[in-house]
C-alpha cells in the first residue's frame, strides 16, 4: 500500500513535469553563419546599415569556421581581437581574409535583397575583395561607429571609393 | 534533573555536529565569493567534513568504548569547538578545510560517544537510539535553514562561531560522568566483541544519502547561483524538505515494516529527484512538490534503515557509528560525481547562454550604436565571474535616459536573463537525475535484506 502510493505519488510528479516541457529545453539557436541571412525590409539607410553590417559579420564568421556571436564578442578591442586570434590560432593575414570574405558576402545579401544597385554592387566586390586590411578590419570592428548612422558606412566606403557617387549605393537615391 | 540536562546536552551536541554536515551548503556561495575559489573548490568545504567524519566514526566509537565515552565526547566537543572557531576565522580555503578536517574528528567522537552515554540517561538501548537518530535528523533538517539565517543575516564566518559556545555549554553536563567513569569501560569493550555490521542497510543508507546530499547541495546552488536568490530565500525555499519530513514523521510509527518504510522512502526521494531534474521552468514553485516528496520519503527512509542497522547489534556505539560512517561516506560519493558532471554542465550551458545572448542583442531593436559595446561588456561580466553562473544585469547598466531605447534595452536585458537562468537550470537537470538513479539503487539492498529477512521468519 504504501509502496504503491509512493510509486504513484512520484509518476505523477514526473509526468506533470514532462508534458510541462520539463525535457524539452533548448537553448535559444544560434544561427549558421554561412546559411543565407534574409533581410528584412528596412525602412530607413540605418537598418540598411545594420544589415549590411551583420551580413558582414556573418560572411567573417562563416570564413573563419566560428559563429558570428563569437566573433562580435571579439571585435570590440584590440585586446578581444588579440585574444580571440591566439585561442582559435588565426594569424592576421586569415583574420583579414575572412573579413573581406564578410564584406563580399554583405554586399551579395544586399544585392540579392535588392538594396543595391548590381552596377555599383559588382564594383563594390572588387574592390571589397582588394580592400586595404587596415580598412578592412577598421569597417567590421569599428562597426559602433558606423551603426551611429548610415552617413558611417557610407563615409568609409567613400574614403575607399572617392569616384563613386555614394547616393546610388543604397537604391535610395 | 541531571539526567535531562545531560540527555539534553547530548542530544544537541550530536544535533549540532550533523548539522555540520549541510549547515555551510547554503554559505557556500558566500564562501566561494569571498575566498575566490572554484565551485569544484569549494564543494571540499562539504566533503572534508564528511569524509573525516566517516572515517573517524567508528574508530571513535571503539575509543569512546575503551576510554571511557564520556571522557571521549568531552575531548570531542573541545575540538569541535575549537576546530569551529579556526574555520570562522580561516582567511583562506586550505586553513578552512584544514580545520574543517579537525572539527568532523571531534565531531566524530562526540556524536559515537553519545550514543554510548544516552542508553543510561534514557533507560534501555533502543530508546536512546531513537534519541539519538531524531536528534542528528533534526540537526541535520534544521542546518541549511540556520546556516542560511546567520550567512544573509550576519556572515558565514557566524555560522561556525556560533558552534563554539554551544559546544562549550554541551561539555559542562558532561563533566561529573567523566570523573564517575573508571575501568569500567574498558572492561565492558573486552566482554562484548563487536558484531558485524549490517551491510545491507548500511550500504543502502550510504547510497541514500549519496542521493540527498546531491539534493540538498544542487538545490541550494540552482537556487542561489542559477536563480540568484538569497541565502534568506534559498533558505525558506529549502525548509519544504524538513518541513515535509517532520510532517510525515508519523507515518513511521504507522507503519510498521521497516523494509516497506525504507523502500517507500527511496521511491519519493528517486521521485522527487526526478522531478527537479525536469523543471519546466526557472521557478522556484515548481521545486516545491519535489522537495516534498524528497522530504517525506528522507523521514521513511532514515529512520528505517537506522533503525534496521541497530536492532539487535551491540554494542550499539559501534554499529552507530557504522551508520554516520556509512551516510557520510555516501554524502561523498554523492558530491565526488555529481560535482563534475554539474560543473562540466554548467560551463557548456554557460557558453550557450552566451551566444544565445549575443545572438538575442544582435536581432534585438536596441540601438545599432549600443549593439557592441553591449556585446563586449556581456562579454566582460561573464568573463570577470569566472567559472559561476553569470549575472549580466550590471552589464545594463547605466540603462539609457531615453525612454523608448530604456524599454528595449530593458526587454532585452529580461531575455538574456532568463535564458541564462534556463541554461543554468538545464544544466543541474543530468545531476538531479543521476542523484535519483542514486536513491532508486538503495533498492537493491533493502529488498535484498527483505528478502532474508522473510528467509528467516519461514
Amino acid at each position: 500500500m504504501l509502496i504503491g502510493s509512493a510509486i504513484a505519488a512520484s509518476l505523477v510528479l514526473v509526468v506533470i513535469y514532462l508534458a510541462a516541457g520539463g525535457a524539452s529545453y533548448e537553448p535559444t539557436p544560434v544561427a549558421d553563419p554561412c546559411a543565407p541571412r534574409d533581410w528584412t525590409e528596412p525602412h530607413s539607410l540605418e537598418e540598411d546599415a545594420q544589415q549590411f553590417l551583420l551580413s558582414a559579420l556573418d560572411g567573417a564568421a562563416c570564413e573563419l569556421g566560428v559563429s558570428r556571436e563569437t566573433l562580435a564578442a571579439a571585435l570590440p578591442t584590440e585586446e578581444t581581437r588579440e585574444e580571440f586570434a591566439a585561442e582559435r590560432g588565426i594569424d592576421d593575414a586569415e583574420l583579414e581574409q575572412a573579413i573581406q570574405a564578410g564584406v563580399v558576402r554583405a554586399i551579395d545579401d544586399a544585392q540579392d535583397a535588392g538594396q543595391v544597385n548590381p552596377l555599383v554592387a559588382e564594383g563594390l566586390r572588387a574592390i571589397a575583395s582588394n580592400l586595404p586590411v587596415d580598412e578592412a578590419i577598421d569597417l567590421i570592428s569599428g562597426a559602433q561607429d558606423v551603426f551611429d548612422d548610415a552617413s558611417g558606412l557610407l563615409d568609409r566606403l567613400g574614403g575607399i571609393l572617392p569616384d563613386v557617387d555614394l547616393g546610388i549605393i543604397f537604391d535610395r537615391g | 534533573m541531571r539526567v535531562s540536562r545531560l540527555g539534553l546536552a547530548l542530544a544537541v551536541a550530536v544535533g549540532t555536529v550533523l548539522a555540520d554536515g549541510s549547515i555551510v551548503v547554503l554559505a557556500l556561495p558566500d564562501i566561494y565569493r569571498e575566498l575566490d575559489v572554484s565551485v569544484s573548490a569549494v564543494t571540499w568545504v562539504l566533503v572534508a567534513f564528511n569524509l573525516v567524519l566517516a572515517l573517524a566514526a567508528v574508530p571513535a566509537a571503539m575509543l569512546a568504548r575503551r576510554v571511557g565515552a564520556a571522557r571521549v565526547a568531552i575531548a570531542g566537543l573541545i575540538v569541535f569547538g575549537a576546530a569551529s572557531l579556526a574555520c570562522g576565522l580561516a582567511g583562506s580555503i586550505e586553513l578552512l578545510l584544514l580545520a574543517r578536517c579537525v572539527q568532523a574528528v571531534g565531531g566524530a567522537a562526540a556524536v559515537c560517544a553519545s550514543l554510548e552515554l544516552l542508553p543510561s540517561v534514557t533507560g534501555s538501548e533502543r530508546r536512546a537510539a531513537g534519541l539519538w537518530a531524531a536528534a542528528g535528523a533534526l540537526g541535520a533538517a534544521i542546518g541549511p535553514g540556520a546556516g542560511g539565517l546567520l550567512t544573509e543575516l550576519v556572515s558565514w564566518e557566524s555560522i561556525f562561531l556560533l558552534q563554539v559556545p554551544i559546544a562549550l555549554v554541551c561539555v559542562l553536563p558532561l563533566l561529573g560522568t567523566a570523573r564517575a567513569e573508571g575501568t569500567e569501560a574498558a572492561l565492558r569493550a573486552e566482554r562484548l566483541p563487536a558484531g558485524r555490521p549490517h551491510l545491507a542497510a548500511n550500504a543502502a543508507l550510504a547510497l541514500v544519502s549519496a542521493a540527498l546530499a546531491a539534493a540538498l547541495f544542487l538545490v541550494v546552488l540552482l537556487l542561489i547561483e542559477g536563480w540568484r536568490l538569497t541565502p534568506i530565500a534559498a533558505a525558506a525555499a529549502v525548509t519544504a524538505m524538513p518541513i515535509s519530513a517532520f510532517c510525515a514523521a508519523p507515518l513511521t510509527d504507522r507503519v510498521p515494516e521497516v523494509g516497506a518504510r525504507a523502500a517507500s522512502g527511496v521511491i519519493l526521494i528517486a521521485g522527487g529527484l526526478a522531478g527537479l531534474g525536469l523543471l519546466p521552468d526557472a521557478s522556484v514553485a515548481l521545486t516545491l512538490p519535489p522537495q516534498i516528496l524528497v522530504g517525506i520519503g528522507l523521514a521513511l527512509t532514515l529512520s528505517a534503515l537506522t533503525e534496521a542497522a541497530l536492532e539487535g547489534r551491540s554494542p550499539q556505539a559501534i554499529h552507530g557509528g557504522w551508520t554516520i560512517a556509512s551516510r557520510h561516506a555516501g554524502v561523498v560519493a554523492g558530491l565526488l560525481v555529481l560535482t563534475p558532471v554539474f560543473t562540466a554542465d554548467l560551463d557548456t550551458q554557460r557558453a550557450q547562454a552566451e551566444q544565445s545572448g549575443i545572438a538575442a542583442l544582435l536581432d534585438s531593436g536596441v540601438d545599432p550604436s549600443s549593439k557592441l559595446e553591449l556585446a563586449n561588456r556581456i562579454a566582460d561580466q561573464i568573463a570577470a565571474e569566472g567559472d559561476k553562473v553569470p549575472d549580466v544585469r550590471p552589464a545594463f547598466d547605466p540603462l539609457p535616459e531615453d525612454p523608448e531605447e530604456r524599454d528595449e534595452v530593458v526587454e532585452l536585458r529580461d531575455q538574456i536573463v532568463d535564458e541564462v537562468e534556463r541554461a543554468a537550470t538545464h544544466a543541474f537537470s543530468a545531476s538531479f537525475l543521476i542523484s535519483a538513479a542514486f536513491a532508486l539503487a538503495a533498492l537493491i539492498p533493502i529488498g535484498l535484506a527483505r528478502r532474508r529477512t522473510r528467509e528467516l521468519e519461514l
